[in-house]
């Protein structure tokens, strides 16, 4: 069982709509996405060169770095495209009382 | 990052930025129907010169379009020709496979470019500010560019990356360069095998004659884009936007707002100059275009030797 408890991060209304939003939660900045899937979160900061990915272009689940195009798939965080290599780190999800919810 | 920065500084709302990443298969696929449509013609043209020296201002004409396939496929590099994924490698690797650039490695370098713009020592795509009009020259003959070229990839096909190419190339992804060189070089002897057995021998003056003569036309475009722009990290600075006429801007795929295209690399080739509206203040934009580009280049070289 995991031991972290939900936290609110975000209300469902305040996302953009299948688009990313940034979210600051505590000292990380996490991007919340919302897919044809439902919402999915991940680190904000892209595990190649650290630009923002909540600035990249995001495209039904792939999130693209605004910085050299490396991708992600977000429900996952595999890496989907060079010079992405390794996968970004995901947080589980959920929605509650119109709440986005992240495991963290 | 700049885009970051960009945005803070407002010079760009993020409604804005989305609206200008969109990407969609359609200009490109009605871009590229004219791209074919203009290479049958160049095409046409050095079946009809055949037998007259004209075939050489035809060759070169039909390579100054060949070499634009560079502008395609750094285009696909940035995965915004197709919003169609795949379509982006496939074009940009055919694109790569005309000029002799494998598209993956290119790629890799090609995010250095990104990340360290124009800082010497540590920009790999660096074309360094000529010392003299003899350097100058030397440079736009391409002849340097295909020395480095062909030991690049002949360098790859052996299994050897440089020190610097370790740098920028993911260590997984080693193996795939020096396969990726070795299926060109592979490629390139299959259809010099096929002309062989075949005894018609036309791609030499269809393809490999008109790359090479048009590549100085490709060197004059890209030392237009950052030589003779300061060393710094400040994108409005170490970058040039050229404004030119439309059929350039059809070769290059609208990468003469480059100043643009390195604030934001995600914006598609047909959003720029709506992109250039918006970030023209905040630029270094030479109107005289590509020629101007090189006055300001020639005045520097001049002046740094008086
Ligand atoms: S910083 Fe994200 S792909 Fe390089």
């Amino acid at each position: 069982m995991s031991a972290k408890p939900w936290r609110d991060v975000i209300a469902v209304d305040d996302l953009e709509r299948n688009w990313v939003t940034r979210v600051q939660l505590g000292d990380r900045l996490i991007a919340i996405y919302d897919t044809p899937s439902g919402i999915h979160a991940s680190l904000a900061l892209c595990n190649h060169g650290g630009a923002d990915l909540c600035d990249g272009y995001f495209d039904g689940h792939v999130i693209e770095c605004p910085l050299h195009q490396g991708a992600f798939d977000v429900r996952d965080g595999r890496p989907v495209a060079a010079p992405a290599t390794r996968p970004m780190r995901i947080f589980e999800t959920r929605v509650q009382d119109g709440m986005v919810q992240l495991r963290i | 990052m700049p885009l970051t920065q960009a945005l803070a500084e407002g010079k760009l709302t993020r409604e804005e930025l989305k609206t200008f990443m969109q990407r969609s298969d359609g200009p490109a696929l009605r871009r590229l129907a004219l791209w074919i449509m203009v290479l049958a013609g160049t095409t046409t043209l050095i079946t009809l010169a055949w037998d007259s020296w004209l075939i050489w201002p035809a060759m070169f004409l039909h390579g100054i379009v060949l070499v634009h396939h560079f502008s395609i496929q750094h285009e696909c590099v940035h995965y915004t020709v197709f919003r169609t994924r795949w379509l982006n490698d496939l074009v940009g690797q055919i694109c790569g496979i005309i000029i002799m650039l494998p598209h993956r490695f290119f790629r890799y370098e090609h995010c250095d470019h990104h990340t360290y713009t124009q800082l010497t020592g540590k920009d790999p795509e660096q074309v360094p500010m000529p010392r003299s009009y003899g350097e100058y020259l030397l440079y736009l003959s391409a002849l340097p560019y295909w020395k480095a070229k062909f030991t690049e990839v002949a360098r790859h096909a052996a299994g050897r990356l440089s020190e610097t190419e370790r740098r920028f190339i993911p260590r997984e992804e080693y193996a795939t360069v020096i396969r990726d060189a070795r299926v060109m070089l592979a490629i390139y002897a299959l259809i010099f095998a096929a002309m062989a057995l075949s005894g018609w021998w036309g791609l030499i003056w269809y393809w490999i004659i008109p790359v090479f003569l048009g590549e100085p036309v490709m060197r004059f475009i890209r030392m237009t884009e950052h030589v003779g722009r300061p060393s710094v990290a400040q994108m409005s600075e170490n970058t040039r936007t050229n404004l030119v006429s439309a059929p350039w801007r059809f070769l290059c795929w609208n990468m003469n707002y480059h100043a643009e295209h390195h604030y934001v690399a995600s914006v598609p080739f047909h959003a720029l100059p709506r992109l250039h509206e918006k970030l023209r203040d905040h630029i270094h934009v030479e109107p005289r275009g590509y020629l101007g580009a090189h006055l300001d280049i020639l005045r520097q070289i001049r002046e740094a030797r008086t």
